[in-house]
């Protein structure tokens, strides 16, 4: 098997944050205090060593970036100051930039310039959708006297335009996701050929990183407290993300339910959920005490910003509302539905949240690279005359 | 607080072998030197090794005859168990403030009999020794301490006063206080040496925490003839050691530690001291983890190989922590680098953390020289005057300018020393009596010589 060196990989993985590069000995210490680094999947050394010989190919086949929480014990213990926790966070966005076919990963993870614009761009399109539409109608459908949020932007409609942004986020979480499966399945020196059914009982290890990330527990101790802070603002973002995407119709409404309605509730509790993650995000970011925290890009601020806006217009929109403020409602709602449509755009698939889809796809991969090995094993065992 | 005054050519500061081989070549030109020396006895880190590389001489018997020969000679006085608070330029030459810390023993008296460490009732840590086995409270520091004058350690004496009756020439003295000593000298030598990497920084080695995880110069004491144990065991319960591990780079080219740089003698200390429990231990298997082994001086590669042929296991790897198991046994987490890079946990009956160099001495300020960054003492001209500071008339030998191994300290000793004698007869200042013939002298105890 010829291996292809790319002379210029590291210059471009440096365009996603990694600059330590020359200062990395190969020593080890990184992968020897890696609590996470175990059995085939041992990192960051390797994968380090990878990026410094330009080892492209290697790379992309490596699930390695996505097995790391970034615990920063490397990066703490590092002999050489060489940051390599720092170095798999840039390979984990470099890894984004390359499954996004669009190349808009690449894009804003190299650009400010580039990311504000694409994120003021996709803020106008609500806006210009909802202008049109009471242009059209005369500017009829626009109640003063009181709140008429339906009225205004008529669920049916918004639901409409919300399954379809959803159904093209699908696509590039999708599309990107198949990309990864076919570089680290592609890793093999066997031959692939699982059964079916392999695939679909597997995917039982993709449910549960993907609803607990628990793998970031073994992190260490010091950790689980994160781990649960975390766990609750997933939790809130998913409920959050079941009422606009599965029950807008539901949650975006004229009626006044009592307070323990669980559309009051849920509500609630998801916004508290992303209140308090992206101020703890923030506040996080501020101190720089975490190793975690020592490197934030623009998109690591963008991520907790985004949510807090989210948040804070949420709030702000269900008390006018309440109040039975018409114009303050109105405009709320135009703000909050900018954000969130500029949100998803820059972040799901291509920007931080990523690592929801990634970090558990690669577990899953792994799981069924070790059971392909197994298998072959077990058919090596089976036939031994064979060689 | 009593007053003393001595007035000297050379001010050599650390009884170290650079400051001693600073002191003689001084003394011998004629010159008289002083050396100020902070332990109880001169002789430095080298008197506490057991065999020196790469020709594995018994350290002992190369550094003991330079001591009696410091010791002995007409030109040099020695105070030691000293500190020196202050030196500052005056007219062509110094000033020292220097502080005389009691030993409550006169040590013009003392004879080294040593009945007053069999009376006294109280065991205390041997620092000497590695802290492996004990000292009394009263006690000369070593076997071939120099002076061979006993001291106390007030802070864990009880104050029986059972050593006082025991003892023949009456030389215990409770009342004793420091005593301030003026020196005024027209030169001076640096000869600060060294201390081990502090490990403090490194929690994930274990040291002081973990019993079998020992740093070298415990080792040395271990491996030395007139040791501890007198052979080498654990320290935890005493079992002869099956397996060693050795971990390079314990304390240096470490950023994590403050100390970027490499240390430069803790390969080959490491390798010689895999040599000597090899030779102790006929049956031990050592393993040397390493990051790089940097075998450079004369004849050290040629060692280094001469370790492998005799199955010194050498593993590239830098250990990310150490653990224990339940028979105390130190586990090292590596990474197997050198075959499929997965990660293992291999147990050692003792682990030996390689610690590095880093300078000891005093506070800035106290000495008129510049130190580095890294508090080693700048070179004006690191390349063509490298024991010459940044202050005229003071000089630096040894590991107080940068690590370094026993030889490469003895020759810049000479150098400071010849550098020192240049200085001293610009500024007018003539040698007395030629030693160069060396002439045994026999008369006058070091404190007289000192006073």
């Amino acid at each position: 098997m010829s291996t292809r060196v790319d002379p210029d990989l590291r210059r471009e993985v440096a365009r996603f944050g990694a600059d330590d590069l020359d200062k990395c000995i190969n020593c080890g210490n990184c992968t020897a205090v890696c609590s996470l680094s175990e059995g085939n999947t041992v990192f960051p050394r390797k994968t380090i060593r990878y990026l410094q010989l330009g080892l492209k190919e290697k790379l992309l086949q490596s699930p390695e970036p996505w097995l790391c929480y970034y615990c920063g014990e490397c990066s703490d213990t590092c002999p050489r100051d060489a940051n390599p926790g720092e170095t798999m966070m840039a390979l984990r966005r470099w890894a984004t930039a390359q499954y996004d076919r669009s190349g808009h990963a690449a894009k804003f993870y190299t650009s400010a310039k580039r990311l504000w614009m694409a994120i003021f761009l996709r803020a106008m399109i609500p806006l210009v959708l909802l202008a049109l539409f009471h242009a059209i109608t005369g500017f009829k459908w626009i109640v003063t006297d009181h709140v008429e949020l339906n009225t205004f932007a008529p669920v049916m409609w918004v639901w409409l335009a919300v399954v379809i942004h959803f159904i093209f986020l699908g696509y590039r979480v999708m599309s990107g996701s198949l990309t990864m499966s076919r570089h680290v399945l592609g890793a093999s020196s066997q031959p692939f050929n699982l059964p079916f059914v392999v695939y679909l009982s597997e995917l039982k290890t993709f449910l549960l990183h993907f609803f607990t990330q628990k793998r970031w527990r073994e992190c260490g101790e010091q950790h689980h407290r994160r781990w649960l802070e975390h766990m609750f603002f997933v939790s809130g973002y998913l409920i959050m993300l079941l009422l606009v995407v599965g029950l807008l119709g539901w949650f975006q409404t004229d009626k006044i339910y009592p307070i323990y309605h669980p559309q009051r509730w849920l509500g609630y509790y998801a916004t508290v959920a992303l209140l308090y993650g992206s101020i703890s995000m923030f506040v996080g970011r501020i101190r720089k005490r975490d190793q975690i925290h020592k490197f934030s890009d623009l998109t690591d601020w963008l991520f907790p910003g985004f949510l807090f806006v989210g948040a804070l217009t949420g709030i702000l929109l269900h008390i006018f509302r309440y109040a039975d403020w018409p114009w303050p409602t109105y405009v709320m709602y135009v703000i909050h539905v900018m954000a969130m449509v500029a949100m998803l755009d820059v972040e799901v698939g291509i920007g931080k949240w990523a690592h929801m889809i990634y970090r558990p796809l690669a577990m899953y991969l792994v799981r069924l690279r070790e059971r392909s090995e197994e298998l072959a094993l077990a058919a090596g065992a089976a036939t031994p005359a064979a060689n | 607080m009593q007053q003393g005054k001595i007035a000297t050519d050379a001010l050599v500061i650390g009884g170290g072998i650079a400051g001693l081989q600073a002191a003689l070549d001084l003394a011998d030109q004629g010159f008289r030197v002083l050396i100020v020396e902070r332990e109880p006895s001169i002789g430095g880190k080298m008197i506490a090794l057991s065999k020196v590389f790469p020709t594995l001489d018994c350290s002992s018997c190369i550094c003991t005859p330079r001591m009696a020969a410091a010791a002995h000679h007409e030109n040099i006085s020695i105070l030691t168990y000293c500190e020196v608070q202050q030196v500052d330029p005056a007219g062509d030459g110094f000033t020292a403030r220097i502080l005389k810390k009691p030993r409550y023993v006169d040590e013009v008296v003392c004879t080294g009999c040593r009945l007053c460490e069999y009376a006294c009732p109280v065991n205390v840590a041997h620092e000497f020794e590695g802290e492996l086995v004990a000292r009394k409270a009263i006690y000369v520091p070593f076997s071939n301490a120099i002076p061979q004058v006993a001291m106390v350690d007030l802070d864990n004496c009880l104050l029986c006063g059972r050593c006082e009756k025991e003892c023949p020439p009456g030389a215990i003295d409770f009342f004793q206080e420091p005593e301030e000593v003026t020196v005024e000298a027209g030169t001076v030598i640096i000869a600060t040496g060294f201390e081990m990497t502090h490990m403090e920084a490194k929690p994930e080695y274990g040291l002081g925490r973990l019993r079998n995880v020992l740093n070298p110069l415990q080792v040395e004491r271990l491996l030395a003839p007139h040791g501890p144990y007198g052979r080498v065991l654990r320290p935890s319960d005493g079992k002869v050691p099956d397996t060693i591990a050795y971990i390079q780079c314990a304390g240096s080219r470490d950023h994590t530690l403050g100390v970027p740089y490499c240390s430069r003698v803790c390969c080959m200390y490491a390798i010689k001291q895999a040599m000597l429990l090899s030779g102790s231990l006929p049956l031990v298997e050592v393993t040397i983890y390493y990051m790089d082994i940097r075998a450079f001086g004369k004849g050290f590669e040629q060692f280094y190989q001469n370790a492998k042929a005799m199955g010194i296991e050498f593993v590239k790897a830098k250990v990310a922590k150490i653990t224990e198991d339940e028979q105390q046994n130190p586990v090292v987490r590596i990474e197997v680098i050198e075959e499929d890079g997965r990660v293992e946990e291999r147990a050692h009956d003792m682990v030996v953390l390689s610690l590095g160099i880093v300078p000891a001495g005093h506070a800035d300020g106290v000495l008129p020289a510049s130190r580095a960054e890294d508090g080693f003492f700048l070179a004006a001209e690191p390349k063509l005057a490298p024991c010459r500071t940044d202050h005229e008339g003071v000089f630096v030998a040894g590991t107080a300018a940068g690590p370094k191994d026993i030889p490469d300290s003895i020759v810049e000793g000479g150098a400071a020393a010849l550098e020192a004698a240049a200085h001293l007869r610009r500024n007018g200042r003539s040698p007395g009596r030629d030693m160069n013939a060396r002439q045994e002298s026999t008369q006058g105890t070091l404190a007289q010589q000192a006073n």
